[in-house]
């Protein structure tokens, strides 16, 4: 699955630790006008697996499948 | 058959299933050394290494006559859990290519991090034991001390959790219009290879334990690589399994540790009742609690509990370091303020060591603790499904002014 189209804002959470990551992108979601598109790049191992768990549980979809970049994940979600 | 093996080493493990093995293997450990699966006791006594190394005198302090302060953390079966611990979680990282030095943006996160290491090292050692020997390894033993921990550590955690959603505790993240720009991937893959150098440095040192009689050492070897391994592939977080209750509603972290502490108690019974082991008992007294608030709210401020710091370290994460120098401090401040300051005195003197076990019988104290085991878990589920409705309540509310 690939998105043809370009992320809106994107989050930059290298360096960050849990549970900032899980706090900064559910926050960041919130303020977004819903169906824009927002990037997370994040670094923390734990955040690869609570990120994407805790956007869905929270309601939000993904446009992509996550994207594992080296030693980082990529999320493409929508607000 | 490779590619089982590939994603065992390139995927993380179920919390749940690592937890059982974590607490299936705490059950045997114990019945092999009469010991249990701990940390900071070892960090206790690491702090008295680093004091009589600059000359201090610590023969009159009774914490660390207490805690067993002999030879040097190489010949101690529980220093050997402890770097067990860090090579083993160490191998990992390695083995699945992904170590990194991450460094915290926010400056604010080291102070953070050392602050919250020295409160949570304090904390742990004032209430005997942190996570493990106070909690997951704790309420196997039927020590009653560990019960008032988790309800302390819950508390201090709910005040930890408030704390992290301040502005001027949690900052502000870079965000950027439109889509930025992932880091670039190194092509050439060898941390698998250091990391299996490492593995078989280290196994040949558990043959050498084992093979020249010390017996305790392999064994403190042996099971501190296991421990390593578990928390470091399960992403083991015991600080966000009472932390992200409270700040997203999440709870598989919390429902994995309730379950792996029921089977390991179901274990450690069995284990005791063959092999007619006395189990490892704690005082409970006014200690505990105040201990496991500071503990609470010490590992929400550091991101890590003693034993999550560990890997975290392991996988490059800086911030961890503190974390760890933190721990050492406060566990050795307290070991000091136990009788300089009067802490002993005025907390731990009208205490007592309960074991459930003595007080009433082996089937009231397994039943007695798979009980408060359920209660916990569904205090966890409700916990849960109370944060989504008012989630969905807060939500419909922002559409109707919409």
């Amino acid at each position: 699955m690939q998105t043809e189209r370009e992320a809106d804002f994107t989050l930059d959470l290298r360096g960050e630790s849990c549970p900032y990551p899980v706090i900064y992108t559910l926050e960041t979601l919130e303020g977004m006008n819903k169906g824009e598109l927002l990037q997370v790049i994040t670094d923390c191992p734990g955040s690869f697996r609570n990120v994407p768990e805790e956007a869905k549980a929270h309601g939000y979809t993904f446009a992509q499948e996550p994207v594992q970049n080296g030693q980082e994940y990529l999320f493409y979600i929508y607000a | 058959m490779k590619t089982i093996v590939q994603s065992l080493f390139t995927r993380y493990w179920n919390p749940y299933v690592v937890l059982l093995i974590a607490g299936i293997l705490s059950a045997l450990y114990f019945g092999l050394t009469s010991k249990v699966w701990a940390v900071t006791g070892e960090f206790t006594r690491l702090g008295g290494d680093i004091l009589l190394l600059f000359g201090v005198d610590i023969s009159g302090w009774q914490y660390f006559d207490m805690v067993h302060l002999k030879g040097t953390t190489w010949n101690r079966p529980d220093g050997w859990i402890v770097w067990g611990m860090f090579i083993g979680a160490l191998i990992m990282v390695l083995f699945s290519n992904s170590f990194k030095i991450r460094l915290p943006k926010q400056k604010r996160r080291y102070v953070q991090g050392l602050v919250g290491g020295i409160i949570a090292g304090f904390g742990a050692r004032l209430a005997l034991g942190c996570n493990l020997a106070a909690f997951f390894t704790g309420v196997p033993q039927f020590s009653f001390h560990s019960w008032i921990f988790i309800v302390a550590t819950g508390i201090g955690t709910y005040f930890g959790a408030k704390l992290t959603k301040t502005r001027w505790w949690k900052g502000k993240p870079s965000i950027t219009r439109g889509a930025g720009k992932p880091s670039a991937v190194k092509k050439r893959v060898i941390q698998p290879y250091v990391g299996g150098a490492i593995a078989l440095v280290y196994t040949g040192l558990i043959i050498y334990f084992f093979a020249s009689g010390q017996k305790f050492l392999g064994l403190g070897a042996l099971f501190g690589l296991f421990f390593g391994i578990l928390i470091e592939r399960g992403q083991i977080c015991f600080t966000s399994a009472f932390r992200d209750l409270f700040l997203v509603g999440r709870s598989v972290m919390a429902k994995a540790i309730i379950v792996g502490m029921a089977v390991s108690s179901i274990c450690t019974i069995i284990v005791i009742s063959i092999y007619d082991l006395t189990p490892i008992t704690q005082i409970a007294a006014m200690s505990t609690f105040v201990g496991g608030v500071l503990f609470g709210v010490g590992i929400v401020m550091a991101s890590g509990c003693e034993t999550g710091m560990m890997y975290r370290l392991m996988e490059g994460q800086v911030l961890f370091l503190p974390v760890f120098i933190g721990n050492i401090a406060g566990a050795t401040f307290l070991a000091y303020a136990w009788d300089h300051l009067g802490v002993y005195n005025v907390l731990v003197k009208g205490g007592a060591k309960i074991n459930l076990l003595d007080s009433i019988g082996p089937i009231g104290a397994i039943t007695a603790t798979l009980a408060m085991l359920g209660v916990l878990y569904a205090l966890t589920v409700y916990r849960e499904k109370r944060y989504h409705q008012k989630l969905a309540i807060k939500r419909g509310a922002n559409v109707h002014a919409n």
